[in-house]
């Protein structure tokens, strides 16, 4: 199925990302715990089928910032997470990413679109995504998305897509960890406020970075619209490889709570449909060759971008 | 004015009731804990409080673990990132709350309107996550947060400050000190491991002493399983001159959730408690995945 999908980059085609699994799946009013992987599959399935429809080319695992430090973390260590956690914290993370393929692939079969739908594995910054200063070195990066890359190509997805990455040296070694599964890889890059990753770092050093070390697309991701566009805007000067944009719509709200993820994002009206789609025709327009939702986003998005590509 | 009967009753070596959990009874009662509910669902939030004066608490906890500026802004790179993608309110939202989660449980207070007092403990833990002692702030930043939250807390109304879930004397310390000099009563919970000492190393026995030179009334154990409690009350008891007092959780953490199990029904968790009146403590509550059926079973105890 990759190889599809490649070939249509190569040909010059747009090809079509789903939107947000995790805030709209919050905003269905599924309560945030385990992903929803446990609790409401059959939501999060229905999730995947809904952005089928709407056109999607790709869905992705509904398993960002999915990875055992995600629980680890809120013990004193692993001696007392076994001691007051619930049974099987520690061998939880494979379950749920197995049953996050599944439940892509049970939505794929069901809309009939096997063989026409690619399904990315998706890997997130071990640490919060956008709290690059938290970002472990590169060889613990390395360490601790191996075995989550190992999972996803055992399960038969089609690529590895490691999103939200902060920094250069952990999307190096999520790309690493992505090849030496031998997967696909795509990267997308978390954008800050001053238009490079939100690290700081420039963005086209990334991107070369990403082209060296095999990377077969590099998006830009993770930031409003409007700075979505000026980065898309930039990467065709140094990408040689496809490139992509995907924007988030409305705010981050974080709960009161102290947890490491929670994706709910409010005042996403702001960017209705037709607007959402106005702003990644600019994406396109620039060279981007991959556009999609990010956080905040809906299949109704999704709709009016497959609509204009020519999906539905 | 609430605080001054717990302040005698205290001294006089009477025993003290505390509230159980309320966080995990929100969820307990099926409905999600990500935003405290207090904007949302303000009145579910009373009806617990209101349970746990009905069931005959002294003391009642407002619902606030771990709220507080920083938890919000821990989720951006920096100022300059959370202005830009965060909600709008983020500046302001963190001591809203914390200020409607102490006009909450004073308003369950006169909803119910017990005979005997009641007390509003401020329930404040530690600034970073409550087990992890590797976090903790430096002092003089951790001073300026905790200056902040006890600054709120007492002009919204609350009696005193249970500063609780602690794991280390030097975060304990600047809190205890930041209550003294705001004239606000304290008590101090720290988390005991199964060795009886703190997740740190530190012992409950260097603890309590530096909880007694910062004026602390009350030292207690909490967020531990009873056998831990337990283990750590042998430590804690025989070493302080204030009172002392427990609240264990029950059941197991299953992040970002609790995981309610039947191992400690009200009847089992009493005996623990009376384990620990037996041990010196006079201060009982239930801590995460305990209800108020728990609590009215302490009632026995005093």
């Amino acid at each position: 199925m990759y190889n599809e999908l490649r070939s249509r980059l190569d040909r010059g085609e747009t090809v079509l990302l789903d939107g947000a699994m995790g805030s709209e799946l919050v905003r269905r009013g599924v309560r945030w715990r385990k992903h929803g992987l446990e609790t409401d599959a059959e939501s999060v399935e229905a999730l995947h089928g809904e952005y089928l429809a709407a056109g999607a080319d790709i869905l992705r695992t509904n398993t960002f910032q999915l990875n055992p430090r995600l629980y680890l973390h809120v013990f004193r260590d692993l001696e007392h997470m076994r001691q007051i956690g619930a049974p099987g914290l520690e061998h939880l993370v494979p379950k749920l990413q197995k049953t996050a393929v599944a439940l892509a692939k049970r939505a794929r079969t069901k809309a009939g679109a096997d063989g026409k739908v690619a399904i990315a594995g998706m890997i997130s910054p071990i640490e919060h995504c956008y709290r690059p200063d938290l970002s472990p070195p590169y060889e613990t990066a390395l360490r601790e998305h191996q075995p989550m890359a190992e999972v996803f190509a055992a399960e038969k997805v089609d690529f590895l897509l490691a999103e939200s990455m902060n920094t250069i040296h952990e999307a190096k070694a999520a790309l690493a960890a992505g090849r030496a599964a031998k997967l696909p890889v795509w990267v997308s890059f978390v954008i800050g406020p001053e238009g490079e990753l939100l690290s700081r770092e420039p963005l086209a050093d990334a991107v070369a970075e990403m082209e060296k070390g095999g990377a077969e697309a590099v998006l830009v991701s993770n930031a409003p619209p409007a700075d979505i566009t000026r980065a898309a805007g930039r990467m065709k000067g140094f990408t040689k490889v496809p490139f992509g944009a995907f924007a988030h719509i409305g705010r981050f709200s974080p709960p009161s709570w102290k947890f490491d993820f929670h994706p709910q994002f409010i005042d996403t009206e702001a960017w209705p449909p037709a607007q959402y789609q106005a702003e990644a025709r600019g994406w396109k327009a620039a060279g981007a060759r991959i556009v999609g939702g990010c956080c905040g986003t809906t299949p109704a998005h999704t709709r009016v971008l497959g609509e204009w590509l020519g999906r539905r | 004015m609430n605080y001054e009967p717990l302040r005698e009753k205290l001294q006089k070596g009477g025993t003290v009731i505390l509230d159980g959990a309320i966080g995990t009874e929100i969820l307990r009662r099926n409905v999600s804990w990500a935003d405290h509910q207090l904007a949302s669902k303000p009145e579910f939030v009373r009806g617990i409080h209101e349970d746990y004066i009905r069931a005959g608490a002294d003391v009642i906890s407002t619902n606030s673990f771990q709220l507080s500026r920083r938890a919000l802004y821990n989720h951006f790179r920096d100022d300059a990132h959370r202005h830009h993608i965060g909600a709008k309110d983020l500046d302001e939202r963190a001591n809203l709350l914390l200020a409607a989660s102490v006009r909450l449980a004073v308003e369950a207070r006169e909803h119910v309107a017990a005979k005997r007092p009641v007390a509003v403990a401020a329930a404040i833990t530690t600034l970073e996550w409550c087990f992890r002692p590797d976090l903790v702030p430096a002092d003089e930043q951790a001073r300026r947060e905790y200056r902040e939250i006890f600054g709120v807390v007492k002009q919204n109304g609350a009696d005193l400050v249970l500063f609780e879930t602690v794991n280390s004397i030097g975060e304990a310390n600047v809190a205890a000190e930041v209550a003294r000099e705001l004239n606000l009563p304290c008590w101090v919970a720290f988390v005991p491991a199964k060795t009886g000492k703190l997740f740190t190393g530190e012992t409950l026995g260097d603890a309590v002493e530096a909880m007694q030179k910062r004026g602390v009334d009350s030292v207690l154990l909490n967020c531990a399983p009873p056998d831990d409690i337990t283990t750590g009350m042998k430590e804690l008891a025989p070493r302080a001159k204030v009172a002392t007092g427990a609240y264990a959780h029950i059941g197991r953490f299953n992040p970002p959730e609790w995981m309610f199990t039947d191992e400690y029904p009200p009847a089992r968790y009493q005996k623990e408690c009376a384990g620990w009146k037996q041990a010196g403590a006079r201060v009982l509550g239930g801590c995460c995945g305990t209800t108020p059926e728990h609590i009215a079973a302490l009632q026995a105890l005093r």
